[in-house]
């Protein structure tokens, strides 16, 4: 199936069975890396990518119900030039050890800046409650979203 | 899913109900499968855990995630429509359900967290028929009617009797469940939704508990409870509501509450609780509910 779809602010078509997992061709024809396979079953949300700007499993989506729709995955925040505001709290705030679920976790923190740019705590930890971290017990990781919300410009697009 | 079934399963999106119907009904009298996907959170993960199928006689998959008459949500002055492949996240962040069913949109903030929340739909919820459906036990609180659609029109089915056994349900295989109904219960009733889970988010239920109750001079004149993971279907704890029915709910006693649930449901042991302490929350959570009818006065 002829799949077309914009993926990070760019269109895509793609030729793949509808029902490849969307996380599969973003690693696979696409060779978006970033996104990563951690359970495979929707618990731990290693693979967190947004689907119109809302943070989705991506081993969960079918390739062909991404027919017409938007995707960002971790590969879409940064520039060329340098890391997005998340990221480089993340960075500064040690928000990111092993690294296999920080793309998940910088997924699920950026739809949250985006629609909630002051986030408090507890919408903070809600935000990334269907992410799963075994290595930084969660509290570096909040304190980067939270720098990353004060530090955020205005301009930086959503 | 093995790599053979991902590249030979057939996949269509019907832009219509009415299509989806007659693909229903040719291959409903065909006598062949056909599989209504929506968010995919039970079904892409139940396919990749199960035996592969044989890929002679695979299903054909229709994607009704975005089919327009399974879209929406409609509350009006006194009901509420809610389509079929809305969104729990859709439902979670509807303003006036929120005013108007609470218990709804607490519900919806607690299955899973965002991320199944942006896929999981309330007619996947129903049509997958899991014993643990949180959607399933709200719904049954707001004594919600399911709509079936097929080639033949439109039928309802009440919630209540809508599962037929572990895993079943009334839908035919001919039928597409295409949105709920409820009457929206009047200001003031008394609305809770309480979910016991190992974890906040994420969790599968080990015991979940809705309840609608109003109460007019003290009486009971609208009752509906839904409770989950403690029968093999969601039960609506019909003696319980016999209870919220009486002619004044505040008085019953903790021994009737008891006896009550105790009737209404059938916990098992199983990978995630065990019977003897589903039964204890099932108990509290009921008791709880009504010594909350209590200290409001009865009223």
């Amino acid at each position: 199936m002829k799949i077309t779809f914009v993926v990070n602010r760019r269109s895509r078509t793609i030729d793949a069975p509808p029902l490849a997992r969307l996380l599969d061709v973003l690693r696979g024809p696409l060779g978006l890396t970033g996104t990563k396979e951690g359970c495979g079953e929707g618990e731990c949300g290693s693979c967190t990518v947004l689907l119109d700007g809302v943070p989705v499993n991506a081993c969960l989506v079918a390739a062909g119900q991404c027919d017409g729709r938007r995707v960002l995955t971790v590969e879409g925040l940064g520039k060329r030039a340098g890391l997005s505001a998340l990221q480089d709290a993340f960075v500064k705030e040690g928000g990111a050890q092993c690294g296999i679920c920080t793309p998940g976790f910088l997924m699920s923190a950026h739809a949250l800046l985006a629609a909630n740019p002051r986030p408090g705590e507890g919408e903070i930890r809600e935000s990334i409650a269907g992410n799963v971290c075994r290595c930084t017990g969660y509290q570096r990781i909040v304190e980067s979203i939270r720098r990353a919300a004060k530090e955020r410009t205005p301009r930086e697009p959503g | 899913m093995n790599p053979a079934e991902v590249a030979l399963t057939p996949f269509e999106r019907p832009s219509t109900l009415a299509e989806l119907c007659r693909t229903l009904s040719a291959r409903a009298g065909r006598k062949e499968r056909t599989v209504l996907l929506a968010g995919g959170t039970d079904w892409i993960v139940e396919r990749r855990l199960a035996q592969p199928e044989d890929t002679e006689d695979l299903p054909l998959v229709l994607d009704v995630s975005r089919l327009p008459e399974l879209r929406g949500i409609h509350v009006a002055k006194e009901r509420a429509e809610i389509g079929a492949a809305a969104t729990f996240l859709e439902i979670r962040h509807h303003p006036a359900l929120s005013r108007r069913a609470p218990v709804l949109t607490a519900m919806a903030r607690e299955v899973g967290a965002v991320q199944i929340q942006a896929r999981g739909t309330l007619g996947g919820n129903l049509a997958t028929a899991s014993p643990a459906a949180d959607g399933a036990a709200a719904l049954m609180a707001l004594d919600a009617d399911v709509v079936l659609a097929s080639a033949h029109g439109e039928r309802r089915v009440p919630m209540t009797g809508f599962f037929t056994g572990y895993r079943k349900t009334q839908r035919a295989e001919d039928e597409a469940i295409v949105r709920v109904e409820f009457a929206l219960p009047r200001a003031g009733a008394h609305q809770a939704w309480r979910k016991v889970g190992t974890r906040a988010a994420q969790a599968i239920s080990k015991v979940a508990f809705a309840a609608v109750v109003e109460l007019d001079g003290g009486r009971g004149v609208r009752a509906g409870f839904g409770m989950a993971s403690v029968a093999p279907v969601t039960v609506s704890l019909p003696t319980v509501r016999a209870l919220g029915l009486a002619a004044s709910p505040a008085s019953v006693s903790d021994d009737e509450l008891d006896a009550a649930t105790r009737r209404d449901i059938a916990p098992i042991d199983d990978l995630r609780s065990t019977a003897a302490y589903r039964a204890h929350v099932a108990s509290a959570l009921v008791k709880n509910f009504f010594q909350a009818l209590r200290t409001s006065g009865g009223s």
